[in-house]
């Protein structure tokens, strides 16, 4: 017995506290949905319909002014039906103020109903309304909010608030704002209970929440309550593979355009960089690489090398002795050297010099004739030397130190200077300077070859010198190179095969003629 | 002599078998009527007939009804309403569609504002279209009465805003109830 008891009032008090809870949430319901709509609705009695069948009604009241409960009366009634009375509690707010309520549970939707209120016998509020008007429902429950695999969107979905035959009628509005930030967006939503929200910032934290109300065709009433904020985070963004692979093309194009361009132009673009230092090493055979710069030294081992001109000669080295015997007039009968142009007195003349010469020569020994000259030289100045680069048409005087002698030959050389006083006689316009050596050669050899502008190789068999004999060259240049091979003094025996030629502009030495030629140091 | 008598009886049955045949495989036959099942269409004469109901309001002169007319309750409890039948739910929007054809017509004849004819014309047009939406969802029409009775699900107006009012919530309440639950539309979306 007892344990039944027990268990009986256990239930109760369950029942009890069930009830009790229910009641404080329903009326922490109207006590919201009335702030709400005692701000919203300017009539009296403010009057909302929650669901299908139950209707609320209620007004506010000073406490100071108001009587008791009983004072006051509710009356509704139905177009084409008698009135009715509906029974009123007294709620206390918090801000002191007074509720009276009216609830109803079952209702007649799409017809009229006028309200009245009196207190104490007196009409204070009126009102005539439709009831499916006036809706004004709870938010919606169960707001989930979740990602729906694609970038910068969000699934909204929720519950409809539960009333049949109007489900179809219901709008929603849905508010979502990034968590930090005040600015929101709202989206409305009709029929229909979820939505995709777009153009969201991914990796950002959005707070959503929705409301509803009926859409005001064949229901109407005031917006709910928003539900509470539901917080979920976009996914973070990532890069959109088509703009990274289009990204990579365009380099790549760009990248082989600037390739393609720096390689047809990188010869302009060496010489603009790493311009090239002139290097004259090509002109100085062994300069650079076995002397090491030195130029002294370099000109002291080499004959010349392979490309010698003038230029590099005549500022370093003054004409040697020998050079200036081959001015010296050796006979004083013969007139002395002088720089005139010359017609052909001057040809008779240096035939007759010629033939003075070759008498000379016969009678002196050659020692002897070496050593005047030398005095000579020291007597009168060396024109040679002093000339100028260009205009020097010095000739040339090849020493034979071979010890044959030359008698025999001498007519050949004498027949064969013959053609040479005619190349002398035509060039002798050109200059005169070069007149005056050849006349001066002419007196002081007989077995001489001259050379003007050209010059000449002269096979010089007949000089019959004692001791060893010097070969040497001078070296007549109008700007005209020559090539040149060192020769030595031990090679006297070819003199004798060399040939004549004779160039005008060139000088080529076959090679096997070269014994004759040598350059002087 | 029994052999006359089955004749024709073979001839009847045989014809009646070839009509039945004939009536099955009847070419050109036009398919029944697809169900409306979409009620914006319902929502738009709401709206149309709201326009008509605030139009009549404003309206000062020319604008009354010569006569009472009889138009259907609006008043939907939706327990009772839940408890009904189809067949009674489509009985009532039925008739009082029909009643407020007649009264609207009536209107439409004694009003002489020429703004709210193009109202009324449009507002009896849309009952009628109504009338072809409940017949594509296979409703039975309504066969009125030889003699008006005076039902519970009746009363008399005399004002024609009030006419229009009922007009608007007959739509906006009963009839949509009736389309929303038409087991047509159930059929197909199910």
């Amino acid at each position: 017995m007892t344990y039944d008891h027990l268990r009986q009032l256990l239930v109760l008090s369950l029942l009890f506290c069930i009830q009790t809870a229910s009641i404080v949430q329903g009326a922490q319901d109207l006590e919201r949905k009335a702030s709400m709509l005692l701000r919203e609705e300017p009539e009296n009695p403010k009057c909302f319909a929650e669901g299908r069948k139950d209707f609320t009604c209620f007004w506010e009241e000073d406490e100071e002014t108001t009587g008791s409960v009983d004072q006051y009366s509710f009356t509704y009634t139905y177009q084409n039906e008698n009135s009715s009375k509906c029974p009123l509690r007294a709620l206390h707010t918090a801000d002191g103020k007074r509720l009276y309520v009216c609830h109803l549970n079952r209702t007649q939707m799409f017809v009229q109903m006028d309200i009245q209120v009196h207190r104490q016998g007196l009409l204070i509020h009126n009102r005539s309304l439709l009831i499916e008007l006036v809706f004004l429902l709870n938010p919606p429950a169960n707001v989930t909010v979740s990602n729906n695999g694609e970038q910068g969107q969000l699934r909204v979905s929720w519950v409809p608030p539960p009333l049949k035959y109007m489900d179809d009628s219901m709008m929603y509005e849905v508010s979502y704002a990034p968590a930090d930030s005040q600015t929101e967006q709202v989206e409305v939503v009709r029929a229909s209970s979820e939505l995709i929200l777009r153009g969201l910032q991914p990796g950002t934290q959005y707070s959503v929440r929705v409301r509803v109300k009926l859409d005001g065709i064949s229901y109407n009433g005031y917006w709910s309550a928003w539900s509470d904020p539901v917080l979920t985070n976009t996914l973070p963004a990532d890069l959109d593979p088509l703009i990274v692979s289009l990204s990579l093309i365009i380099s790549l194009i760009l990248i082989v355009l600037s390739l393609t361009v720096l390689l047809s132009h990188r010869s302009f673009l060496i010489k603009k960089i790493w311009p090239a230092i002139p290097n004259p090493e090509s002109k100085f055979q062994g300069l650079f690489t076995v002397y090491g710069g030195d130029f002294q030294e370099w000109l002291g081992q080499t004959n010349g090398g392979l490309w010698l001109t003038p230029v590099f000669f005549y500022p370093e080295e003054s004409p040697s002795p020998l050079e200036v015997l081959s001015e010296l007039s050796l006979s004083p009968s013969l007139p002395s050297p002088q720089e005139e142009e010359g017609g052909l007195d001057e040809e008779k003349r240096l035939g007759q010099v010629d033939s003075a010469l070759m008498g000379q020569w016969r009678g002196m020994p050659h020692d002897q004739w070496l050593m005047d000259q030398l005095q000579t030289l020291h007597r009168q100045p060396a024109p040679c030397s002093q000339s100028s680069l260009l205009e020097s048409q010095d000739a040339y005087v090849t020493l034979n130190a071979n010890n044959h002698s030359g008698d025999e030959h001498l007519d050949d050389i004498l027949e064969e200077t013959a053609p040479l006083e005619v190349l002398f006689a035509s060039m002798r316009n050109v200059s005169s300077e070069s007149h005056s050596d050849m006349g001066s050669l002419q007196q002081s050899s007989g077995s001489g070859r001259l050379s003007s502008e050209s010059s000449f190789e002269y096979p010089n068999h007949t000089w019959p010198p004692k001791g060893h004999g010097y070969t040497y060259m001078v070296v007549a240049d109008s700007g005209v190179s020559m090539d040149y091979s060192p020769m030595s003094s031990s090679r006297v025996d070819d003199i004798g095969k060399v040939v004549i030629y004779a160039n005008e502009y060139k000088n080529e030495i076959p090679a096997h003629r070269r014994p004759l030629l040598t350059s002087y140091m | 002599m029994n052999t006359v008598h089955q004749e024709p009886m073979l001839d009847g049955g045989l014809f009646a078998l070839l009509l039945i045949v004939l009536e099955w495989t009847r070419p050109g036959l036009p398919s029944p009527l697809r169900p409306i099942c979409d009620l914006r269409v319902l929502n738009h004469f709401i709206k149309e007939a709201r326009d008509a109901e605030s139009a009549m309001r404003s309206c000062r002169e020319g604008c009354s009804l010569s006569e009472s007319v009889t138009v259907p309750q609006t008043r939907v409890d939706f327990d009772i309403w839940e408890k009904k039948n189809a067949l009674d739910q489509a009985q009532e929007v039925q008739s009082g569609l029909w009643l407020l054809h007649q009264a609207l017509s009536s209107l439409r004849a004694s009003v002489t504002n020429t703004a709210l004819h193009s109202h009324l014309d449009n507002s009896i047009r849309n009952l009628l279209s109504i009338n072809a939406v409940l017949r594509s969802l296979n409703i039975q029409e309504y066969t009125p009465p030889a003699s008006v009775v005076a039902g519970d699900e009746t009363w008399q107006v005399s004002s024609a805003t009030d006419l229009l009012q009922v007009y608007v919530n007959f739509l906006r309440g009963k009839v949509r109830l009736l389309l929303l639950d038409a087991q047509a539309c159930h059929q197909d979306v199910s």
